[in-house]
């Protein structure tokens, strides 16, 4: 038994280890963009220690630096992490034994979407030490390269600090590079997302916070229009 | 003037608590086919907003200096590359804009 439990554990870090070193790379971006936001060094580990959240802790800083209200902060983060809702219902049903509450808190915590693609895709119960496992793994990646990127910002010639600025834009460019590969109408979906925010704000004078709520359930509404059923995974 | 500490505080309660959940609540597995298209496309809606037009007011008049940033990143990840690559080769034009 205590040899199986080693055994999941072994296997889950080793799942853990390609997340490990996707989730160092962008935290070090993220770590330097909570240094050009002007937080302590304290404060962006903490987002990453209790948030632990790719593109969640990019949006909080994007809104938090265009100085938007606290509650357009935190509802926003909120509409964009209610898909982990479907994730982690389904990982929920992968699990051998759904009882411990401390595990799936555990699991619960560590529901990212990554961890979510691998260990969905295991084709097999996962046991709370095979999450534990990748989950750590993952989390070490992440609060690790956070603090790295906040460091290594402190030797970044001017210059690159002024530019740095574009990394939390180009997260989210990358992303959508991605979508658009896999599916063009992620680019219609842009247009109206995009088009009307600009307008919102540019022309109107729309506050950010509000602005970005408004689009983004405009674009998710047009989204659900254009995108078959097969096409969103549902 | 924004507690940083109360931010991040809220906002890991409106992370976690979608993520927790429904390992305590297994009926949100069956929310509305609608509902759950929602939740999917959500972040693919969020990305354009997210965007637009921030990356290009937070450079001022060199605004362009942002444009060429978001769309190299948007290339390299679009032509399969990772997004730390992405990442840097958007940093490294935006920078270059910056400078010429």
């Amino acid at each position: 038994m205590a040899n199986n439990k080693r055994k999941d554990a072994l296997e889950g870090i080793k799942d853990g280890f390609p997340i490990f070193l996707g989730y160092f790379t962008t935290a070090l971006a993220f770590g330097l963009l909570t240094r050009t936001s002007g937080l302590r060094f304290v404060e962006g580990i903490l987002i990453s220690l209790t948030n632990y959240s790719g593109s969640g802790q990019f949006l909080m800083m994007n809104l938090f630096n265009a100085g938007s209200f606290l509650l357009e902060i935190v509802i926003s983060v909120f509409f964009l992490n209610t898909r982990y809702i479907f994730m982690a219902s389904s990982l929920y049903t992968h699990l051998e034994n759904p009882k411990s509450i401390a595990g799936r808190l555990m699991c619960g915590f560590g529901t990212t979407d990554e961890i979510f693609a691998v260990a969905a895709l295991k084709g097999k119960k996962l046991t709370y030490s095979y999450m534990a496992g990748i989950v750590f793994t993952s989390y070490a990646g992440w609060t690790s390269g956070t603090a790295m990127g906040y460091i290594a910002g402190t030797f970044l010639p001017d210059v690159i600090q002024k530019a740095a600025v574009i990394t939390v834009y180009a997260m989210f460019a990358s992303l959508l590079g991605s979508e658009s590969r896999k599916n063009a109408k992620a680019l219609l979906v842009l247009l109206v997302s995009a088009g009307l925010n600009s307008m919102l704000i540019l022309l109107f004078g729309v506050g950010t916070g509000v602005s970005f709520l408004i689009s983004m359930l405009a674009a998710t509404i047009f989204g659900c229009f254009i995108y078959t059923d097969e096409e969103a995974g549902v | 003037m924004i507690n940083v500490f109360v931010m991040i505080g809220l906002c890991s309660v409106a992370t976690m608590l979608p993520r927790m959940a429904p390992y305590f609540m297994p009926f949100l597995a069956k929310l509305p086919k609608n509902i759950r298209k929602s939740m999917v496309l959500l972040p693919v809606a969020a990305l354009g907003a997210l965007i637009f037009p921030l990356a290009l007011t937070d450079f001022g008049v060199e605004w362009y200096a942002g444009l060429v940033g978001v769309v190299s990143a948007f290339f390299v990840s679009y032509f399969k590359g990772s997004m730390i690559l992405s990442i840097l080769v958007s940093l490294a034009s935006t920078a270059i804009m910056l400078v010429i």
